[in-house]
């Protein structure tokens, strides 16, 4: 069953910019979708309709049968968005009230709102952070603490905004793991990016955009060869003719 | 990683940490209302409550005249002034006006730093929510927010200013003497970056559904937030009616 429906979307910025054009795009439950595509091509642009941040100028997305733009707040709880810089999104003074912020906005009982907040801290490995400063953690735990916001809402998708930009080797291997457990336990999964080669091996399709257009859509195996067309480095094992091979192994 | 200034919370259980906001709240106004009625040595007597709760914080002194080196220019001139235009006997009445002055937005600039490095923005949100109940307009829920949000990201504007000053110092700014055309250089580029911020964080709040509607934090006051109370009323007292 498709649990994103996306039919015509265009939209376009009030400065005349065309940043999507047109898109057809369905997600089942469970799957794991990579976005790429150079700076510009829409990428974020797209995942920001996913739950209304951005609303289309024409055409409709349908999270989970019901049209985004008809409830956003709604659409707001299934999508949960990590965006691309941590340190924006993060808004508590400790670990634990950032990761509290989102479930008292869904003005729950404060019993359940500590028990989302421990759970999400033990997924994302955080319990031991809990009392710490969010500015003062490094790079990959911050990425972390972002997720832990956004898994306390219950989300049954998330949208991972180039989740690997800024993050040194340790810190992509943490959010990499951590993303590939989120899939296990069934959530469906969509990352944008323009590096492949550090998620592509898990991802169950590709979709290539280029000038607010999907370009290219299909199995990563048969789309890897062709993403230099579109300017995207394609990943080294599949230069190599090597298979797909996890930044994990 | 970021660098943690005075101004910023700094996570703790001291006693000072577990004062209820709406007593942290109540404590700045009192002694800053005291402050403008003080003596020299009144406003002296004001300056202990402070330097306690700096001592039970574990803020160094040092640290805290560092983060305060502009404020302190400022009153270095201040200071000369008033001690040069006051009338009387200037090398005393002019000194002593001087310093009252002087301290007196010194106590007031450490009574803001102490609130804020021992206070989270919820507790201060719950206290402004708390204190604004009685009044009948709709937006109290946005007031506080908005006063919580500007407590919790003026550290990271200061860190924002930092980062800016740094970079036009390593192109040479300082070899540029116009101080118009280094404000200008260096507020603008600050202004930007700060407006692009809260755009962000505005659209991030939204994704995690944010709205007046939600669950907020409970404030209880204790045993100790009394105590406190009594101790810094007697202060006040003392400071503006025996000194």
């Amino acid at each position: 069953m498709n649990i994103i429906e996306i039919t015509k979307l265009s939209h376009m910025f009030s400065n005349g910019t065309l940043a999507l054009d047109n898109i057809d795009f369905k997600a089942k439950r469970g799957e794991f979708i990579v976005i790429a595509g150079c700076n510009g091509s829409g990428k974020t642009t797209l995942l920001r309709h996913l739950n209304g941040l951005l609303f289309p100028t024409g055409g409709n997305v349908i999270v989970d049968g019901v049209n985004v733009s008809e409830d956003p707040v709604r659409a707001r709880r299934i999508v949960g968005m990590v965006f691309q810089d941590s340190d924006t999104q993060i808004i508590g003074e400790t670990v634990r009230e950032d990761v509290a912020f989102g479930p008292e906005n869904l003005a729950l009982y404060r019993e359940e709102i500590e028990q989302r907040v421990d759970e999400a801290l033990r997924v994302t490995g955080l319990t031991c952070l809990a009392d710490a400063r969010p500015h003062m953690l490094s790079g990959g735990e911050k990425r972390r603490l972002a997720i832990a916001g956004v898994l306390a809402m219950k989300p049954e998708i998330l949208a991972f905004d180039e989740p690997f930009s800024n993050l040194d080797y340790p810190g992509t291997l943490q959010v990499l793991k951590q993303i590939i457990g989120l899939h296990k336990m069934g959530r469906t999964i969509i990352i944008t990016t323009h590096d492949l080669e550090k998620v592509i091996a898990h991802a169950d399709r590709l979709i290539i955009m280029k000038s607010g257009r999907i370009a290219k859509e299909g199995s990563p195996e048969r789309i890897l060869p062709d993403t230099e067309m579109f300017g995207i480095k394609e990943p080294c094992f599949s230069r190599m003719g090597l298979g797909m091979i996890s930044w994990l192994n | 990683m970021a660098e943690l200034t005075s101004f910023s919370y700094h996570p703790g259980l001291s006693l000072i940490h577990k004062i209820d906001a709406r007593f942290k709240l109540f404590f700045i106004a009192a002694i800053s209302v005291s402050s403008l009625n003080s003596s020299l040595l009144g406003i002296s007597m004001l300056f202990m409550p402070v330097f306690c709760g700096f001592i039970i914080v574990r803020i160094s002194f040092l640290e805290i005249i560092k983060d305060l080196y502009i404020l302190l220019i400022f009153l270095i001139i201040v200071f000369a002034v008033r001690a040069f235009s006051t009338d009387g006997v200037v090398l005393y009445e002019g000194l002593v006006e001087g310093s009252v002055v002087s301290l007196r937005i010194i106590l007031i600039a450490l009574l803001g730093m102490l609130f804020t490095s021992t206070t989270r923005t919820a507790d201060v949100k719950a206290a402004i929510d708390w204190i604004l109940k009685p009044f009948p307009f709709n937006f109290k829920s946005r007031i506080s927010t908005m006063t919580g949000l500007m407590m919790r990201f003026i550290p990271i504007i200061m860190e924002q200013a930092r980062e800016t000053s740094t970079a036009q110092k390593a192109r040479c700014i300082e070899n540029r003497k116009n101080p118009i055309y280094r404000t200008a250089r260096f507020s603008i580029p600050l202004l930007g970056k700060i407006f692009n911020n809260a755009d962000r964080i505005s659209m991030a709040m939204e994704a995690r559904c944010y709205s007046d509607i939600r669950t907020g934090l409970k404030l209880s006051s204790k045993i100790n937030d009394w105590i406190a109370l009594s101790v810094i009323v007697s202060i006040c007292i003392i400071s503006v009616l025996y000194l």
